[in-house]
Formats: C-alpha cells, structure tokens, sequence
C-alpha cells in the first residue's frame, strides 16, 4: 500500500503529462467516491445527491476567486464549508425521510440548486463562471492537491472505522433497527457522516473545477456525477474501504479509452455495471475478500 | 428497593388492531419474570415497546424510577434496558468478538480499551472464546443464541428481556443456555422471560404474566397463575366448547 501511494505521489517526477492527467482524475474520483461508499456502503444513507456539493464547491472557487480574490487553497476550503452549512439545512428536511424517500429527496435539493444557479445573475446564469485561482496553479501543484485529498479521504475512512463511531457505522450497516437497540446512535451518526462527505466532496469539487476552468450549472449539479459515484462504489466493493480505489481505477481508465467513442461509452459502462452485480454482487474488492478473507486495509478488531 | 421496571397502562394499535390493551405490570428488582400467552398475544409487541423499538401509543414505562417513554432505542439501552431476539439477529458482517465490542462500547458505554477486555469475559461466559474471530454470519443456531446472549450482555443491562431463548434446540443445547441465563441472574440483572410454558415450570421462574390478546390475563405466583381458571380457559379452551 505505501509502495503504491509512493508511486502515485511520484507520478509529475516520472509519468508524462497525460499520466499526470490520468491519475489527477482518478484521486478526485477515489475521493468523492470513497465519500458516497462512506454514506450508502456503512451508513445506509443513498444519495442521490451529491452533485449539489460538486456544484457548491466548483461555484465557491469561481466565486472567492474571481470576485474577492481569496488564496486558491481557502477557496477551496470555503468549498468544503458551504457544503457543510448547505448539508446541515438540507438535514432538517431529508433526515426526516427513510430509505428511498432519503435519496429522492437529496436529488431535488440538487435539481433546485441547479434551477436556482442558472437563474441567479450573481453567476452568470446558466451560461457558468471562468475561475481565476489567486494565484495561477500549474498542473503538477493541481495534482498535488488532488492527491492530499484522495489518499487523505481513504486514511479518514479507515480512521473513522477504526474509531467508536466506525464500530457503530458497521453494526448499522449490517442491521440499524437492532444497532439501535444495543446503544448506537443511529440519527448522530449518519448525520456526522453526512457532513464529513459534504465537507470533502465539496473541497474536492473546487479543485475539479479549477482544472476545468469553467463551472456551469447544468454540468456542476447533474445526476451525472452521482452515477458515476454509484458505478465506481458498487463496481469495486460497496462498504469496502478499497472499494473505491479500484471502482475509480476502472471508470477513469474506461473513460479515457471510450472518450473517442462517446455515445456507446455509457452503454459500455452499463453492461459492466451489470455484469460485475450479476458475476460479483459484492464488487470487486467484497468479492476477493470474501473469497480470500483477506483486506489489504482491515478495520477489523482481534 | 423500588421496582426496576412500572409498565402502566401501556397501549398499542397497529393501524385500528389494539395490540397491546391497558397492559400494566412491574418488575422487582432481581427477579426473573416470566412472560406466557398464545401466538399473536403482544409479548413481543411489549418487548419492542419497552425497548423503544415501537412508540407507545398511550401508557407509560418507568425505568429505575425514571419516565423514559420518550426516550429513543439507544437511550434505552445505555440506562440498562439489554435484550435479545427470538430469531438472532447478530451483525452478520462482523466477528463475534466486534458483535460483543458493540454492545461493550455503545451499549455500556465503555473505551474500546477497557471494553476488549471485558468483551473477553463475556466471550468465555457464552462459551464462544474459540469462534472469537469468526463472522457471525456463519454461526449455527445455538452458537447466534449464544451471542445474542452475550451481546445483550455486553451493553452491561440492569434489567434483560429474553425472547424465546430455548426455541429451536435441542435438550441438552437448552441446558446449556439455561446456565448461561443463570449466570447473568447472579450477577443481580433482573429478567423479563418470554418462553415456552413447560419451561416456565420447570426453571421456576420468580413470577409468571399471562397475556392473551393484548391484554394482561394474570400476574403473580406461578402455581397459582397456572391453575387459574381464565389461564386454563386461554391455553385448553374452556368446558362449554
């Protein structure tokens, strides 16, 4: 494992600039991803929703950066803070509803903001904001930001596993009525792990969005991104911590090669998707576990 | 002492179906009561209600002196309330040492530190030391009873609700438990018993509640319980059928 993140945090010394590029993606995918599984693979919580935090988090960038010239790195902290206030709000209507009625829910609050945003001149309305970082990031410090943020979000998974509320989070995960009745605070700590995942997918939206240069609301607060974290999660191992690392290997890799052949890459992502719930139903990463009994980042007791 | 538990009026629709009518009880402080009554009697509608599993439509629950009807399922738990499921629900996913660990560090509210040791000790209470680092998933049927057992034990409860431990198993398996449970009494935990009758009888329970329909049909010695004449009509019909 260490071997593995030297070399991924080695990748501007010796990959060329489309490697670079590759593994930039891959770290804010495993990071938004590793965020979801925390929510829908140990918390039971399935959002459908959190494109709304890649949404705040781009438009705080473009915001403090092109209209009050904050330092590029507390812009995208300010990200991951709005995205905190804006999931503390949103828990006073969603946390009220169960199971199916949780995702839904969590999906209109994206589609408002999405209407919201393109009708709001702040923002330039639909047509989106050009960021401007204070100051210019080149493409190697972009990277490096990215990969704080994915090695950071797998060590807090596995830390929080390790901890009471992990113990509790995987007791939940297995039975939350009964959870319940041995002393877990159920409500506390879906609602703790809601606003971690706000927090960092927010932070690691902004710095998406940096790369892209543009952030419009159509792209910013699109089902789209939930798909791909729901495809990246169930394909490596929902409730796995490694999971996400291989899912986010597979879909940046896939994604790359079928970029040229865009309108059948979704059905290609699709038939895979279906194949590895119907071949693997535990994932990838579940499945060899499950057949190996053996996890390379274990939050198991002895 | 005053009693641990005051169940009064308790009631309980599931849609218009009154299941649990007017139900009031007590339990005393280190006793075993046992808790009889036909299929579809409400014991276990009165365990879920007692847990906080299912709010109380009307009625109160008094735990060790304190109001706590309002109060959620964990809250429950960590004031004293322990209780284990006819059908064990273990954590599947989880070893049988982090089942314990659950209970240890969210139910008795202990560190993880001081809880591992403790986890030990119920381990070796439950007889499961040698299935520590197995998946509870995989456990037979008297092994998940054992820790269903051990779990509820393991949030250290002041009073247990015990649902049909014996069900399912062998003589000798039953025996088995039987200790178990006896050892949990000695450690002066008070005992709510749902069992089969004959069971009643035999591992002389302090006292007996008869329910029937939702409703409290007897509560007192067991003899006497036994040969009452609405308890005898409820469980052999009676003499005009």
């Amino acid at each position: 494992m260490g071997v593995l993140t030297a070399a991924l945090g080695t990748v501007p010394l010796w990959g060329s600039d489309y490697l670079v590029l590759f593994f930039f993606l891959f770290c804010l995918y495993l990071t938004v991803a590793q965020m979801w599984n925390l929510l829908a693979g140990y918390s039971g919580l399935i959002s459908l929703g959190q494109q709304v935090f890649l949404g705040i988090g781009g438009y705080s960038v473009a915001v403090m950066g092109n209209y009050y010239g904050l330092n590029v790195l507390l812009s995208i902290l300010a990200g991951g803070f709005f995205s905190v206030l804006l999931a503390l709000f949103m828990s006073l209507f969603i946390f009220r509803m169960k199971g199916v009625y949780f995702s839904i829910g969590t999906w209109i609050f994206a589609e408002i903001l999405m209407i919201w945003f393109s009708n709001w001149s702040f923002v330039k309305y639909g047509t989106g904001l050009f960021i401007k970082t204070n100051p210019p990031l080149s493409t190697n410090e972009t990277f490096y930001i990215a990969f704080v943020l994915g090695v950071g979000s797998v060590a807090l998974v596995y830390f929080i596993m390790r901890s009471r509320l992990g113990l509790g989070l995987m007791a939940m995960r297995d039975n939350e009525d009964v959870s319940e009745t041995m002393g877990v605070q159920v409500f506390r700590y879906k609602l703790y792990c809601f606003l971690i995942a706000a927090f960092i997918t927010g932070m690691a939206a902004g710095v998406f969005y940096i790369f892209q240069v543009f952030v419009q609301p159509y792209k910013a607060f699109s089902i789209d991104w939930t798909v791909k974290l729901v495809f990246i999660v169930i394909i490596g191992g929902i409730g796995t911590i490694e999971g996400p690392i291989v899912g986010a290997l597979i879909l940046v890799f896939l994604s790359q090669v079928l970029a040229d052949y865009f309108s059948v890459s979704l059905l290609i992502l699709g038939a895979i998707a279906i194949a590895v719930i119907l071949l693997a139903p535990k994932g990838i990463m579940g499945t060899l576990q499950a057949k190996l009994g053996f996890e390379i980042l274990s939050p198991r007791r002895k | 002492m005053p009693d641990i538990l005051v169940v009064k009026s308790l009631e309980k629709y599931f849609g218009h179906l009154l299941v649990v009518s007017q139900l009031s009880f007590e339990v005393r402080q280190g006793e075993i009561l046992g808790v009889l009554g036909p299929n579809g009697a409400g014991k276990t509608t009165m365990f879920n209600l007692i847990t906080g599993t299912l709010k109380a439509d009307g009625g109160s629950i008094i735990f060790n002196g304190v109001d706590i009807t309002r109060e959620s399922p964990a809250r429950r738990c960590r004031q004293g309330i322990g209780r284990t499921y006819q059908i064990p629900r273990p954590f599947e996913n989880m070893t049988v040492y982090e089942n314990l660990l659950v209970g240890a560090v969210h139910g008795a509210g202990m560190r993880e530190k001081h809880a591992a040791p403790f986890a030990m000790e119920v381990l070796e209470l439950i007889r499961l030391l040698p299935e520590k680092d197995k998946l509870a998933g995989g456990l037979c049927l008297l092994d998940r009873k054992r820790l269903e057992l051990g779990r509820a034990l393991a949030t250290q409860p002041r009073l247990l609700l015990i649902d049909e431990v014996a069900g399912g198993l062998t003589e000798n398996e039953v025996e088995m438990l039987l200790k178990v449970v006896k050892e949990i009494q000695h450690r002066g935990v008070s005992i709510v018993w749902i069992e089969h009758i004959l069971m009643m009888l035999s591992e002389g329970v302090d006292r007996l509640l008869v329910l029937d329909g939702g409703r409290r049909l007897q509560c007192g010695d067991p003899r006497h319980v036994m040969n009452s004449q609405d308890v005898m009509e409820c469980y052999l019909g009676s003499e005009e059928d």
